[in-house]
């Protein structure tokens, strides 16, 4: 008897130990960004140990803006759709490309153009995406190069000529392959490339080819259907245009060439995306 | 960033890894020994589940356990899984996993005692109790703390599987500062914390066995 006590007892502590304290949803008084913090220009760790970047700058600026307080969650980008969905996290704000996510997610304004680029090493001989045939290249794991790459209307045919497309976790390993030589190319974004090769000591020794494999956009992304959290920061996005806080920002990180916020064009098309988006 | 920064921020990151370690071994421990009584028990349902229970803890990675228990509340019973959660499932997690494994660590060294010690024990008028807690676990410690200290030096490096939930501790941290510095010496300042931590848990770990050994 005293033995079945015992194992319902046990029974009783592994369920309840399944349920936390439940917490609960309440007014807005914190905005809560996801980014991968392995992510410069848009979201690294700075010279204090703080997480910066033209997105997280920018974030904040909305923050003030709005009254709200910026919780900054660096997240795992495997997971940033779990994270997302399970309401960790509010957005997606972190060098977030749009094409090709368009109906996954509720999406802000675009504010920056950006391409997916092929980087490889001086001595490589290669020179065009041609070139590639045969080659190793290397792509972040979840990454919008990836996508890319793997999308039957896009450059799927190239990747295919690639001896093998090979997926990693971070940046940083990525060029020491290609340093090594067991990789001859990486796909990544334009804004981190540019990071790249400017951070690093050897950075003389790497070069991005003159042909993109795409033209993208940049947004926020939030859970589908929360278009009134995307509506109240596309506003403040907007303000931040005007009083010339956005151009500021863009020029302390150096991408006033790639930043598109309010290019109208750009608007009215992620206008209709945010509307086709909340149905 | 400067040397020292990275250190420090890096020892930031130690101390959330040497709280997940520290945490992990308080509920794990005791956990295990519960875990153990399960498994060894006469009443077939019980041992049975438990041995389940085992079995799935050993049998799928700490890294899928983690996410699950981080976002199965989310998924299953729709709850709001922000604030601390995060680090509270990663307790529940670790705890868990190395309950399962301590659970059989304790049953190795309990049913390695011989039947005689129990029979003994019952003409002296001990009670189950008092004949587990004093004549039992004593000696059935000595016997399992080599394996026992197997378990916690793998746990002082599996701590770095918290990245999975985006626990900033101190693996996660070097990553983070070698991907804005383009460097690879936060790894090896990693390197190092992680095998002075072991090293440390290594030499109290022989000590405890030192001490214990007093009838050789």
């Amino acid at each position: 008897m005293k033995k079945k006590l015992i194992g319902v007892l046990l029974c009783t502590a592994m369920v309840g130990a399944m349920f936390p304290a439940t917490l609960f949803a309440e007014e807005r008084t914190t905005f809560t960004v996801g980014f991968d913090a392995e992510y410069p220009p848009y979201g690294y760790m700075d010279e204090n140990g703080e997480y910066t970047g033209f997105d997280l700058e920018l974030a904040q600026a909305v923050c003030d803006l709005r009254g709200w307080e910026l919780v900054k969650t660096p997240i795992n980008w495997d997971s940033k759709d779990m994270e997302l969905e399970s309401g960790s996290i509010d957005c997606i704000w972190n060098g977030f490309t749009i094409n090709g996510r368009e109906d996954a997610y509720t999406w802000s304004v675009p504010y920056v153009d950006n391409s997916q680029v092929i980087i490889t090493s001086k001595n490589s001989g290669i020179t065009t995406l041609e070139d590639l045939a045969g080659k190793v290249v290397g792509v972040q794991a979840a990454s919008a190069a990836l996508q890319v790459l793997q999308d039957e209307e896009q450059q799927k045919e190239l990747a295919d000529t690639f001896a093998t497309l090979q997926e990693f976790s971070d940046y940083n390993s990525a060029f020491v392959e290609l340093q090594a030589g067991s990789v001859d190319a990486i796909a990544m974004d334009i804004g981190v490339a540019n990071y790249q090769i400017k951070s690093r000591s050897n950075g003389e020794d790497f070069v991005i080819l003159d042909e993109h494999l795409n033209a993208e956009q940049y947004g926020v992304g939030f859970k589908k259907g929360n278009t009134e959290l995307a509506e109240q920061v596309n506003e403040s996005l907007m303000e931040l245009l005007e009083d010339g806080t956005f151009a500021e920002l863009a020029e302390k990180y150096e991408l006033t060439d790639m930043v598109c916020l309010g290019n109208e064009e750009a608007a009215e098309e992620a206008e209709t995306e945010t509307e086709t988006a909340a149905e | 960033m400067s040397f020292t920064t990275m250190l420090s921020q890096m020892s930031v990151g130690m101390m959330r890894t040497i709280g997940i370690f520290v945490l992990t071994l308080l509920f794990s421990l005791p956990l295990g020994l519960v875990v153990s009584f399960g498994r060894m028990s006469k009443w077939k349902p019980l041992s049975l589940v438990v041995k389940f229970y085992i079995s799935v803890m050993r049998g799928t990675p700490l890294m899928l356990q983690l996410l699950v228990v981080f976002f199965g509340p989310f998924y299953l019973f729709g709850m709001n899984i922000g604030g601390s959660w995060r680090f509270i499932a990663i307790i529940v997690g670790f705890s868990l996993n190395y309950a399962a494994y301590f659970a059989e660590i304790f049953r190795s060294g309990i049913e390695s005692m011989p039947v005689g010690q129990y029979e003994a024990a019952k003409l002296l008028g001990y009670s189950k109790g008092q004949t587990f807690f004093l004549i039992i676990l004593p000696q059935v410690i000595k016997r399992i703390l080599p394996s026992v200290t197997n378990e916690i030096i793998t746990l002082v490096k599996d701590t770095s599987l918290a990245f999975a939930l985006a626990y900033m501790e101190m693996f996660t941290i070097a990553k983070q500062i070698a991907a804005s510095k383009t460097t690879f010496l936060p790894f090896i300042i990693a390197a190092v914390f992680y095998y002075v931590f072991n090293l440390l848990v290594a030499v109290v770990m022989e000590a405890v066995e030192k001490k214990l050994s007093y009838y050789r």
